[in-house]
């Protein structure tokens, strides 16, 4: 426990600020309770899903400016399919919509290994290549989403007892975790840190440098769809536009622990800073703080933890 | 918790302004109202947010505003919302992101007891009500003034919005049905300006510089920039219409030999809006879900038009913001008011 401890101190932190916040939450807001934490974590759902698809690529040494971009292709291609394959259709539309977002995520790391030009560059030009492509889908908000697969996001769980524990955030653990636990065990897991950590390192060890690339992206693009997937079934439409996923799903990452290096950090940490981000905004709304003010607050809040964050590891190295 | 005392401080400094504002009324209602809006930074939209606030200042029914302005996409607003409905808020007035991406939150708003005015565009969301401006009523409205301007025929540079938003999707729809009644006339070039000024203005430098054949403009939203891109470039101006924005307006009386015309839209639907959602709350129920304001069309061409330009013209006003700043029969501001853009409590 002790050593689970000083490995996670920061995801443990994170949570500790969590419970705090929700505490906080509950003093502003009475009322707050189920229903509240049920629209945080839907309100959550994209931004997870935008922020792990980040954080599989940062711990690999990359950074994927086409999260959000692959987001809203997967959100118009799935509105598309559920409205032109109808409800029987669900679930092939899911499973094309998942398979879409990993082939775009492999087609972006492809660019970049074959480049060899550097990721933020290559993601930089593809995200101009999806989000024409999500307007070539579908050029304004169009598409269904079918009523069954939306209630699986919706309300708490159906088991007495659990109902205070929102659907939404169990989706959300076990996609990610049907993904990234298995993933971070096995060996082109390991690779992927170790790519991160130091290519050159990794490849005198024997890591096959592109493919583990090709492999962080795929997921990076799986998740995104997964993302894109809940932006249809919150909204029940899709749109074209990406959100403001991209520059939210690095803050989330590096408030999370993970190093913009790479080789460091995990997909929990960043996925309890999503829900600090969200949990903040809640709060913000609650004290109905002036709305130009609430987004300095938000980065100052931001960067402060980051650079506490910053000044322990350099403590912890001297020590 | 000296966020919270702060909170409670200003709830006082809110309640102290009213009562001073009410002597001798009756006792106030106190409402807490909850806005939402997905688009910062942008003339049209600020404006709408201020007539927002300083309607529920007016009125002297609202104690506080929850304001949740940012820029965001219809899952944020759905988030926005919920937000709101967690703040107790008695009625939100939204500008919805899209038409049907965020009834579930409306809905469950309404479940609640809240009232939901949807401003600007409307919502399909049965139990919300809605205050908007008419778009495609807006972009035929232009388009046929302008291609008759035109003679009828040549070439038109059509310069849209943001590629996907409903307002853009909505005034194509007019826009389509005005060329389609002028078979004379063909789109040179299509181009989306996201509504933002300076890619409008590059990109009809863009245009004038290639050379081709321009005889008329017709722009969603961005147009004193348009103008300036003309003149810049030395080109001799050819019919624009755009919206009553103050700069453009501006042009319309000033500009020598400029002919044009700008179609209303005014920003200040959120101050309408405002109204509707008080009076619901009020008791005073409208008999539709929906009411349209319809907009107007201000030319330069002819004496009245000239006049009407002339009253609308304000020194006062931020180039970005539509001129039309007041809706008879719905806002009570004074254009001082507006222009401080202060709500109850600030």
């Amino acid at each position: 426990m002790s050593g689970w401890l000083r490995r996670n101190g920061w995801v443990a932190a994170l949570a500790f600020a969590f419970a705090a916040l929700l505490v906080a939450t509950k003093i502003i807001q009475p009322g707050f309770g189920a229903s509240g934490l049920e629209s945080l974590a839907r309100a959550a759902l994209p931004f997870a899903f935008a922020t792990a698809a980040m954080a599989v690529v940062v711990i690999a040494g990359g950074i994927d400016l086409t999260v959000a971009a692959v987001m809203a292709v997967a959100g118009v291609t799935s509105a598309v399919l559920m409205r032109d394959w109808g409800v029987a259709g669900t679930v092939p539309a899911v499973i094309v919509v998942l398979a879409l977002g990993a082939v775009i995520g492999a087609i972006n790391g492809a660019a970049i290994v074959l480049s060899r030009a550097p990721d933020i560059v290559v993601t930089l030009a593809m995200m101009y290549v999806w989000q024409g492509m999500a307007l070539l889908i579908l050029n304004g908000p169009g598409g269904t989403a079918t009523p069954w697969l939306r209630e699986v996001i919706l309300g708490g769980v159906p088991i007495p007892g659990l109902r205070w524990l929102p659907q939404a955030a169990v989706v959300l653990a076990f996609a990610l975790a049907l993904v990234w636990l298995p993933l971070k065990r096995s060996r082109p897991g390991l690779s992927l840190y170790a790519i991160g950590s130091d290519q050159t390192a990794a490849f005198r060890s024997g890591v096959a440098i592109g493919p583990t690339k090709v492999l962080a992206y795929a997921v990076s693009g799986l998740f995104a769809a997964m993302g894109g997937l809940t932006l249809t079934l919150s909204t029940g439409v899709g749109e074209p536009i990406p959100g403001p996923y991209l520059l939210a799903a690095v803050a989330a990452v590096v408030l999370g622990g993970v190093a913009l290096t790479g080789g460091v950090g995990g997909i929990l940490g960043p996925i309890i800073a999503v829900l600090i981000l969200r949990l903040l905004r809640l709060d913000l709304t609650l004290l109905s703080v002036d709305p130009n003010v609430t987004t300095i607050i938000e980065g100052t809040i931001m960067a402060v933890v980051v650079m506490i964050g910053g000044l322990l590891a350099i403590r912890r190295k001297r020590a | 918790m000296g966020a919270r005392t702060m909170r409670t401080f200003m709830q006082g400094v809110a309640g102290a302004a009213l009562l001073a504002g009410l002597a001798g009324a009756a006792m106030a209602e106190g409402y807490t109202i909850g806005i939402s809006n997905t688009v910062q930074g942008n003339g049209w939209r600020e404006e709408m947010v201020c007539a927002m606030k300083a309607q529920a200042l007016s009125s002297g029914l609202v104690d506080s505003l929850n304001i949740a302005h940012r820029n965001t996409d219809a899952a944020g607003q759905l988030e926005d919302i919920r937000n709101l409905i967690q703040a107790g808020v008695d009625a939100i007035v939204v500008n919805p992101s899209s038409a049907d991406a965020i009834n579930s939150a409306i809905a469950e708003a309404t479940a609640a007891g809240i009232v939901v005015v949807a401003v600007d565009q409307a919502v399909s969301e049965a139990s919300a009500y809605n205050i908007s401006n008419d778009q495609e009523e807006y972009a035929y409205l232009g388009a046929s003034w302008l291609f008759q301007q035109m003679g009828g025929e040549g070439p038109v540079v059509y310069m849209r919005g943001a590629a996907g938003a409903g307002a853009d999707n909505d005034r194509d729809t007019g826009f389509q049905r005005a060329l389609a009644e002028n078979p004379g006339i063909r789109v040179a070039q299509e181009v989306f300006t996201g509504w933002q000024q300076d890619q409008g203005k590059q990109q009809m430098l863009d245009i004038l510089a290639s050379g081709i054949p321009v005889a008329g403009v017709w722009t969603s939203g961005i147009d004193n920039v348009i103008v300036d891109a003309f003149i810049e470039s030395d080109v001799p101006l050819v019919p624009i219409v755009g919206a009553d924005n103050a700069g453009f307006v501006g042009q319309l009386a000033s500009v020598e030999g400029f002919v044009g015309a700008a179609v209303s839209n005014p920003g200040s639907i959120g101050g309408a809006g405002m109204t509707l959602a008080l009076r619901i709350l009020e008791g005073q129920v409208p008999e539709g879900q929906t009411l349209y304001v319809t907009p107007a069309l201000w030319e330069n061409v002819t004496e009245e038009g000239r006049a009407v330009i002339a009253a609308a013209q304000n020194p006062n006003l931020d180039p970005e913001w539509p001129v039309s700043v007041a809706i008879a029969d719905w806002t009570t501001y004074s254009l001082d008011e507006i222009i401080a853009c202060k709500g109850p409590g600030e």
